[in-house]
């Protein structure tokens, strides 16, 4: 059996307590560690961290409630919570059943929407113990999934050179609702969020956490919806998952799983405003937000894009 | 003064000697000057926290953290070390040997569910020295209150090697105290975590949707 690296542990009583702790640089946020203790215990990264930061310990960072016309998501909500939410349910639907979707229902009742988002690319040479494919990601010279097996990475070609995908499924109902990401520094807008950093998957300064999540409260008439396929009903990860906003003339169409950071099919968004969604108008938005799809060599990857096409056509159906 | 009850279940007093501490620590008697218990809430006194020693020399002592949390009724007090799982310290230092290591801790399989504060949770992704304050029941707990769910399981054969059985019985038992009325689909969708290699699905629903009704009888 698998054995630990040392490390320490802090229990954390505020956010900029953390925050002084993460600045050394050799710390490690843990809320749900769900993503986080895999990664540590199997020693995927050429680094370990040395301290362990606990931010369930921080009070008032639980908690969903509607206020000033937005709805504000506490960081450490677990998912199970948000999910189960009437309110969440009514009127954040894609966030609700994005929520409902991520992995199995213990992880749910651990992990929590800031790490979820937060959460590390997926990538099996990435993500394979005792760190065996140094890869770009982790600073290295070479990608292994670029000449390997590569049937489930990006279908929107690489970013740095990197083809792993991210494999939040809260973050593209993030996008589609146009949410916010408070941090105890600034307040990013959620298409600004993700980005691709060695290793990290999000623009986060290295003592930056995330405290909250912003959603404007769509306008009366707004519907959204959330689409995931996986290989297995629950437990697994998305192939590609998505989400979509639309109200009476505007759309937000938003996939992951199929790119390094959540992809934002803005020509399916362009093409479905306005119309009236049906079977016809769904697929083809379904056929322009996969339009400038590609495959990876190999040709392994494939299969992705027409399953990434269906899933904007029955999100929007969705809606309808 | 919290009693601990040893694996034999007689009552020992919730002083940690020195030689408990050695015992509980897995470490040899002899072994050199031991780490210091340093509780965390102590260690962040300070605003600016200074690394803890063991950060800042990896070689050094391992460091202890006490926590007191309540398992099947019982409370412990324990000194761990920060990388034990919750996992560990139930089967290595209390002797709770139903949560079970399958996937490896990946948090895969389930079966090493137990409940924790009201929460199924997997006990091989859960810190140990997190738990301070927190009350946990395995499925040892809720064979010893006999709780319907244990005879409904034995009635519809819902097992049959039976490794993965306690973390469905406690990820059921999880459902059961939410909602008393499952349907179908509800006990599918919160047993949807855990994986049974002999392939015993069918069966789950049935043996939870019938401790329901007992349940409900017996109220």
């Amino acid at each position: 059996m698998k054995t630990w690296k040392k490390f320490s542990h802090i229990d954390a009583r505020t956010v900029e307590e953390a925050s002084s702790v993460l600045r050394s640089g050799k710390a490690a946020l843990i809320s749900g560690g769900t993503d986080l203790l895999g990664i540590m215990r199997f020693e995927i990264l050429p680094t370990h961290p040395e301290v362990v930061v606990n931010l369930k310990s921080i009070p008032g960072m639980d908690y969903v409630k509607e206020e000033n016309g937005m709805l504000r998501i506490g960081a450490l909500t677990r998912l199970e919570d948000i999910a189960k939410n009437e309110l969440v349910r009514s009127r954040y639907t894609a966030l609700a059943e994005a929520a409902h979707r991520t992995a199995t229902p213990h992880i749910r009742e651990m992990g929590t929407i800031g790490g979820n988002i937060c959460q590390l690319n997926r990538c099996w040479y990435f993500r394979n113990p005792d760190n065996r494919f140094n890869c770009f990601r982790k600073g290295g010279q070479e990608c292994y999934a670029w000449g390997g097996d590569n049937r489930y990475h990006s279908i929107f070609g690489p970013v740095k050179l990197c083809i792993a995908v991210n494999p939040s499924d809260t973050a593209p109902a993030l996008v589609a609702l146009n949410a916010r990401i408070r941090t105890n520094r600034r307040t990013i807008q959620a298409e600004q969020f993700w980005e691709m950093t060695v290793p990290g998957s999000t623009v986060l300064a290295v003592d930056e956490i995330v405290t909250e999540i912003q959603i404007p409260t769509p306008a009366a008439g707004t519907r959204s919806a959330f689409n995931k396929f996986a290989i297995r009903k629950s437990i697994d990860f998305p192939i590609v998952n998505c989400a979509v906003m639309v109200g009476e003339s505007d759309a937000r169409i938003c996939l992951n799983a199929v790119f390094n950071k959540p992809y934002r099919a803005e020509k399916a968004e362009g093409f479905i405003k306005g119309k009236r969604i049906t079977e016809s108008t769904a697929d083809a938005a379904g056929a322009e937000a996969v339009a400038a799809a590609s495959v990876l060599p190999g040709d392994r990857n494939k299969w992705k894009i027409p399953i990434a096409k269906t899933m904007v056509k029955r999100a929007l159906l969705a809606c309808a | 003064m919290p009693k601990d009850k040893n694996l034999e279940g007689k009552e020992v007093s919730g002083h940690i000697s020195r030689r408990d501490f050695l015992r509980d620590a897995g470490l040899v008697v002899g072994a050199p000057t031991l780490g210091t218990i340093s509780a965390s809430a102590a260690a962040a006194e300070t605003a600016e926290i200074a690394l803890p020693a063991a950060a800042a020399d990896p070689g050094s002592q391992p460091e202890f953290i006490q926590i007191e949390l309540t398992v099947n009724g019982d409370v412990y007090r324990r000194a761990v070390e920060p990388h034990w799982t919750l996992r560990q310290l139930l089967r290595d230092q209390i002797g709770l040997t139903s949560p079970k290591d399958w996937c490896g801790g990946y948090g895969a399989c389930g079966s090493c569910t137990v409940i924790m504060n009201g929460r199924p949770i997997l006990s091989c992704l859960t810190l140990a020295c997190e738990c301070n304050g927190a009350t946990v029941e395995t499925a040892e707990g809720i064979a010893k209150a006999k709780h319907p769910i244990i005879q409904a399981y034995i009635n519809h054969n819902a097992f049959q090697c039976g490794y993965c059985t306690p973390g469905f019985v406690c990820t059921a038992k999880a459902l059961l105290d939410r909602n008393g009325d499952p349907t179908e689909a509800d006990v599918r969708d919160a047993l949807g975590g855990n994986l049974c290699r002999c392939g015993t699905y069918q069966q789950h629903p049935l043996a939870v949707i019938e401790a329901a009704g007992n349940l409900k009888e017996s109220a």
